[in-house]
């Protein structure tokens, strides 16, 4: 079995030891997936993962490592188990919004639950540890002067915490959908020590027409856009919220099934044109894959993102 | 599990892990097969449903830890099917 070997790059990596020792012991069909992403680049997996660490027990107490770990154990079984439901059906299964809204983003329990197993594939999934090098050194770096950044569904609020760690000057609104995602959100920006610099709204994304318009120098949005049955509606809202010349970050996923994925992107150039449409300029790309698929996949889940620029008019 | 049953689970893991002559003991983990990671699992789970006719839970796939508890909750379906 394959064992993770620590660079010793952080004076310490405490609560990924525990980690990864609970996951030894408990789960080790996931000991693979988490090897691939510290491989990735092992003295960046360990900041990330380590800060991430620091601030989920600073929530949760250090007991409750076991208890997350087991959430992101469900959470990629039931992403897993989708994926191969749709192999053999060939499409995401017919979900609509509000069936999602009803059954999953408005449950507490199962809200909470699966929030913090999505918190945890940001480090724990190898593609995904790739996507926050990519944010944090081809995004975060080429900002400057940011005043004000909008998270659009932060969920357990990770992504927006690790930007305002880079970002000494900014704050931060965050606007979701489920009260659990504020509430988590909430208290990780307490833990990162952030509370004064970011505040949450239980708003719904497609309806921050209400928000003025060109009032941000950033906005983030991850792993929303799959959600929706009307994706355009987002990059338009991404448009109207960014100030011209100004930078969005967002992330999408591709031909990867989940229990609340309804809009089926199977291109990288869909979502390209879909920002294009809605006057933002893409500026860079990066698209990735797990490292170990089903034998005879049709389908290559992808987790994309896309660094974009609002257009000052048509063309530019 | 009668030993038609376990059989045809046996025949399930050799398929998949390509190990023809795995002996499918109650105690077998992943330890045991270093191809069983969690998108295998999966796999396997989905094999075993469409054989033995049953559903699981997210709940049941995830928290598996031998061969000894998947037999028991195949047992547990089966019977519950055929009592209703
Ligand atoms: C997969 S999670 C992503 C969380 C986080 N951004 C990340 O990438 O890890 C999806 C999030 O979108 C939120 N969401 C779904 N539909 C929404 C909507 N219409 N408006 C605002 N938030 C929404 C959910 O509540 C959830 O927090």
């Amino acid at each position: 079995m394959a064992t993770l070997t620590p660079s010793r790059s952080l004076p310490t990596t405490k609560y990924l030891d525990q980690l990864e020792a609970y996951v030894r012991d408990r789960h080790p069909r996931s000991l693979a997936g988490i090897v691939e992403a510290r491989l990735n680049d092992p003295a960046r997996f360990e900041e990330i993962a380590e800060t991430f660490m620091e601030w989920a027990v600073a929530v949760r107490g250090e007991a409750a490592i076991g208890e997350m770990v087991d959430s992101f154990v469900r959470f990629t079984t039931s992403v897993n188990m989708s994926q191969v439901r749709y192999e053999r059906a060939g499409h995401y299964e017919n979900k609509t919004f509000e069936d999602c809204l009803q059954s999953l983003y408005t449950e507490k329990d199962e809200m909470d639950d699966y929030l913090w197993g999505v918190y945890l594939t940001n480090f724990l999934w190898a593609h995904h540890t790739e996507i926050i090098l990519f944010f944090t050194e081809r995004y975060l770096k080429r900002l400057d002067d940011v005043q004000t950044l909008i998270e659009i569904a932060p969920g357990h609020g990770g992504w927006g915490a690790y930007a305002l760690k880079h970002l000494p000057q900014t704050r931060l609104v965050g606007y979701d959908i489920a009260p659990s995602s504020i509430e988590i959100a909430t208290q990780i920006m307490n833990a990162a020590g952030f509370a004064n610099r970011a505040r949450y709204e239980l708003k719904d994304a497609l309806n921050l027409e209400v928000v003025e318009a060109n009032s941000a120098d950033a906005v983030i949005c991850n792993f929303l856009i799959e959600h929706l049955e009307r994706p355009e509606k987002l990059m338009a809202v991404i448009n109207h919220l960014l100030k011209p010349g100004q930078k969005a970050f967002l992330t999408g996923a591709l031909t990867a099934a989940q229990i609340d994925h309804i809009y089926e992107f199977r291109y990288e150039s869909e979502l390209v044109k879909l920002a294009e449409d809605n006057g933002l300029r893409v500026l860079e790309t990066f698209s990735g894959g797990p490292r170990r698929t089903l034998p005879n996949a049709k389908f290559l889940p992808r987790s994309m993102a896309l660094i974009m620029q609002k257009r000052q008019n048509d063309i530019y | 599990m009668t030993s038609q049953d376990t059989e045809r689970l046996t025949n399930i893991f050799c398929t998949l892990f390509n190990k023809p002559d795995l002996k499918l003991r109650d105690d077998l983990t992943a330890r045991d097969i270093p191809t069983w990671d969690s998108l295998n699992h999966v796999n396997l789970m989905m094999y075993v449903e469409e054989e033995f006719g049953v559903r699981f839970t997210t709940g049941e796939v995830s928290s598996m830890q031998n061969v000894g508890d998947l037999k028991r909750l195949i047992d547990a379906k089966t019977t519950a099917t055929q009592a209703a």
